[in-house]
């Protein structure tokens, strides 16, 4: 019995039918549709004025289109080229908007590549900062740790014949330096004068006490 | 405020301290507070001694004479203003002590890659080597070149009044 009903069941299919007669189904439909919409929108609105506005836009917008049918009515001679120009553009309009998105992801991608680089970059950047401060922290930590022991400065003694480098306590008084460089150049102490900044330096001073720095150098003369 | 300016006199007075030509000073100014001035270094720039140990020393030798670096914010573009002691003898010297020296000059010689070593050591050779052709001083201009026995007199007893600091 089943089997029969389904058999049967082909007898009534008008849903094949309809297909041809699609076209007067929808206008009927959109004209049924549309009306309704109106009148839903009338009853919440109240407002008269708007509401005609509203239908009077919604006739013109069917009066375009119907307009706009009429025309491809009137020329239906040219229509299968503008047809063929719409279906042609829809599928150009595929195509295109295929492009775009494949021209979107390309740029999405040129961007993201864009910003991996200058991510590397800012990386590499900072990386190299970051060395340079681990550096100059190590340097200052070289400093300061000998600071707590006793920190040491390189001093040069300039004559006549150059410099002279010597490695100094920081808080030790130049008197030893003094001492140790008129040993080296065998003359008498008594017969050096030793300046900084063009200023006398007095035995007792200590390089922290002159503020000198790594490499400073003082001048000896000969009396 | 030029960053420009002091960052170089910064870096100018680093190497200083590291190495100078020797009986030279160059310090920028120190307030009594002790805050520095960049802008304004005391220098000190030795007389040429001829030859070595003192056979044939120049005139000007013995002396230690006193010159004041004057920066502009617009410096290393334009040079220092250069000036000995108001009245210091010297043909190439003005009445106000200001150097008259091609390098120092902004529409001459002056490079802004002339460091402060440059300057002094230019100028201790002009000390000696005076420039007839640009006179900026009446007395010291005509006893060089009318009477050079006067002109050596009066050079000589300049650097006594300018003996060394230590």
């Amino acid at each position: 019995m089943d089997e029969s009903t389904e058999d049967l069941e082909p007898l009534f299919d008008y849903s094949r039918v309809q297909p041809v007669g699609l076209i007067n189904l929808e206008d009927e439909g959109d004209e049924q549709v549309l009306p309704e919409v109106v009148k839903g929108k009338r009853k919440p609105d109240l407002t008269p004025k708007v509401t005609p506005q509203g239908e009077k836009v919604v006739k013109e917008q069917k009066k375009v289109t119907h307009v706009i049918d009429d025309d491809d009515e009137w020329l239906r001679p040219p229509p299968p080229t503008k047809v063929f120009n719409h279906t042609q553009g829809l599928n150009g309009d595929k195509t295109l908007l295929e492009l775009r998105s494949k021209k979107q992801e390309l740029a999405s991608l040129l961007q993201s590549a864009e910003d991996v680089i200058r991510a590397a970059e800012e990386a590499a950047k900072k990386e190299l900062n970051s060395s340079k401060d681990a550096v100059l922290e190590s340097e200052a930590d070289k400093a300061a740790k000998p600071r707590v022991e006793r920190k040491k400065v390189v001093i040069s003694i300039q004559d006549k014949d150059g410099l002279k480098q010597f490695r100094v306590y920081k808080d030790d008084k130049l008197e030893k330096l003094f001492n140790m460089y008129a040993e080296k150049v065998k003359v008498n102490l008594a017969k050096l004068v030793f300046c900084f900044d063009g200023d006398k330096i007095s035995p007792s001073a200590t390089p922290a006490g002159l503020g000198l720095e790594d490499e400073d150098m003082i001048e000896v003369h000969i009396k | 405020m030029s960053g420009i300016a002091r960052g170089r006199l910064a870096e100018e007075r680093k190497s200083w301290r590291k190495n100078h030509p020797h009986g030279f000073v160059a310090k920028p100014e120190t307030a009594t507070d002790g805050t520095v001035n960049l802008m304004v270094w005391q220098c000190t720039i030795p007389g040429k001694a001829g030859g070595y140990p003192t056979s044939g020393g120049t005139d000007w030798e013995g002396g230690y004479f006193p010159l004041t670096l004057h920066f502009s914010e617009d410096y290393p573009s334009k040079p220092p203003k250069c000036k000995f002691p108001q009245g210091f003898f010297h043909p190439n010297v003005y009445p106000s002590g200001t150097v008259c020296l091609s390098i120092l000059n902004e529409d001459s010689g002056w490079r802004p890659a002339i460091t402060v070593k440059q300057i002094l050591v230019g100028i201790q050779d002009l000390l000696d080597s005076p420039n007839p052709a640009d006179p900026a001083q009446t007395d010291g201009y005509q006893l060089f070149i009318q009477e050079p026995a006067e002109y050596k007199r009066r050079v000589k007893q300049q650097a006594k009044q300018y003996p060394p600091l230590v």
